[in-house]
């Protein structure tokens, strides 16, 4: 190889290569116990008032540094110890799970989490405004009550926002997963790329990809396949008319989302498809929905929301119109 | 977009700082992975690296693009760990024979499959941090003077030194 060959070779290589991990968690870690020093005077005053609004809007103590943890089964691992019976999880440690063994974290004030057998997961922050941990693998189960964006959990494809809700997170060694939700809905993120999980409705995650489009529990396998190959495989157009083809009136929350990720030369034919299925709400239009306008989105969404918590909720009680969410007679 | 998070992040919000993270870290690792060559210790300094810029994101002043700041500080950040690790283990081994340095670290079993990204992570450890802070990021050599703390001289030495062992090594 000669000089020039080698300034070529050079100038080929990447400028950025991805970390084969998120690095997030770890650095949150360290930044909760580290603020800027400028910060905090303002952040010493936010945080009166924040631990004042707090407390009186919950009856229990603001959350400290650190949240009880106590023991389901077995002798999980809290910090560099193994827990017998109960104990305090300090931010920055983690709890470990093996095969047999379950733990229960207090979520300060505002809930709890179960952490299933075979999870590693940290506490990043333990404050009145902002509770966070990171979910390195395994499952938990969290149930929280409180305002919305009060409960975060990090996971290496992306963050799940609590919304008022109780859901199941998995994630598996690679940082792919599922978020299934069971009360309220919650959002997750990752690099500006959204899903909102409602009640009964599940999303696939994936590592470097963040959240695929929810879909309902019962949803039909064939847009089950369609949306994995349109959010995962870059499945493009084909998937989507895949996922258009075999979606029913009660998978309106999937193509809600899909109008949001598709081309926008293929918006209409999403469009027209939803509002085959579930009639648009009063006030939303064709060209505001193509347009993709916030307040149009909005008014679709809670219609289809509260159609599906209808018939989650009065599943076995009553039949209910998936389009309308009406009851049938 | 950047902008508006670099001022967020500098109003304390870590969220913001969270999204600087995500668009930059592969620029950080890439850099840090090659002037450390190893991927372990690319992941601790690029930790480190946001750690340090999240404490001194008061001193981001706009003068030039975030991500420029950003990179110099990776810089700053993996020179002070070497120079810190080099004192250190001054005090508890014996300077390694310089035909040990010029074999290069590592000694990864090179053959004519050997890429470019390994054959640079193979070179001794100089070598290997002027090469990349001066073929691949565009320093000169009285920057890397300034942040390795050698003589230009040096530099332009070990450039020349990194280039004749990667030629060597990508012709095996």
């Amino acid at each position: 190889m000669n000089e020039r060959e080698l300034r070529e070779a050079v100038g080929r290589l990447p400028k950025s290569i991805e970390p084969p991990r998120d690095l997030w968690p770890d650095i949150a870690a360290r930044l909760s116990t580290r603020r800027p020093r400028w910060y905090w005077l303002p952040l010493a005053a936010a945080a009166a008032v924040a631990a004042v609004v707090v407390t009186r809007n919950f009856s229990g103590a603001p959350s400290s540094g650190s949240w009880p943890v106590s023991v389901l089964a077995g002798r999980p691992l809290v910090g560099s110890a193994r827990l017998a019976a109960s104990g305090a999880l300090r931010v920055g440690e983690w709890v470990e799970t093996d095969d047999s063994s379950r733990a229960l974290i207090a979520v300060g004030s505002i809930g709890r989490v179960e952490v299933k057998p075979g999870t590693r997961i940290r506490l990043l922050e333990a404050r009145p405004d902002a509770h966070r941990l990171a979910l390195a693998r395994g499952a938990i189960d969290a149930k929280v009550d409180a305002p919305p964006r009060l409960f975060f959990v990090e996971t290496p494809a992306g963050t799940a926002i609590d919304l008022g809700c109780a859901y199941t997170l998995e994630t598996d060694s690679l940082g792919n997963g599922r978020l299934h939700v069971t009360a309220g809905y919650v959002e997750f993120t990752w690099r500006g790329r959204r899903s909102v999980v409602p009640l009964g409705a599940i999303a696939d995650t994936r590592a470097g990809m963040g959240p695929g489009t929810p879909y309902v529990e019962d949803a039909p396998e064939p847009l089950r396949r369609a949306l994995a190959k349109f959010d995962f495989e870059s499945g493009g157009a084909g998937a989507a008319g895949a996922a258009l083809a075999s979606a029913r009136a009660e998978d309106a929350v999937s193509l809600w989302h899909l109008l949001q990720r598709v081309d926008p030369s293929q918006r209409g034919a999403v469009y027209d498809r939803l509002a085959a299925l579930v009639p648009p709400p009063p006030g939303v239009t064709r060209p505001g929905a193509l347009a993709l306008e916030p307040a149009t989105l909005d008014a679709y969404w809670s219609s289809i929301r509260r159609i599906l918590f209808r018939r989650v909720i009065l599943r076995g009680v009553r039949d209910i119109d998936p389009r309308t969410g009406t009851t049938v007679k | 977009m950047t902008d508006d998070l670099v001022r967020r992040a500098q109003a304390g919000d870590q969220t913001a700082f969270r999204d600087l993270y995500h668009q930059l870290a592969g620029r950080v690792y890439a850099l840090c992975l090659r002037l450390t060559g190893d991927a372990g210790a690319a992941e601790e300094r690029t930790q480190d690296v946001f750690v340090r810029a999240w404490s001194k994101l008061r001193s981001f002043r706009g003068e030039s693009a975030f991500s420029s700041w950003l990179h110099r500080l990776a810089v700053n950040v993996v020179m002070n760990e070497r120079r810190t690790t080099f004192r250190r283990e001054q005090r508890v081994a014996p300077v390694a024979a310089p035909e040990t340095l010029e074999r290069g670290r590592g000694e990864p079993a090179v053959g004519v499959s050997i890429d470019l990204e390994r054959a640079i992570a193979a070179l001794p450890e100089g070598a290997r941090e002027v090469f990349v802070l001066y073929d691949i990021e565009g320093y000169s050599h009285a920057e890397i003077a300034d942040l390795t703390g050698i003589a230009e001289g040096t530099s332009k030495a070990q450039l020349f030194r990194a280039r004749r062992l990667l030629r060597e090594n990508l012709d095996r």
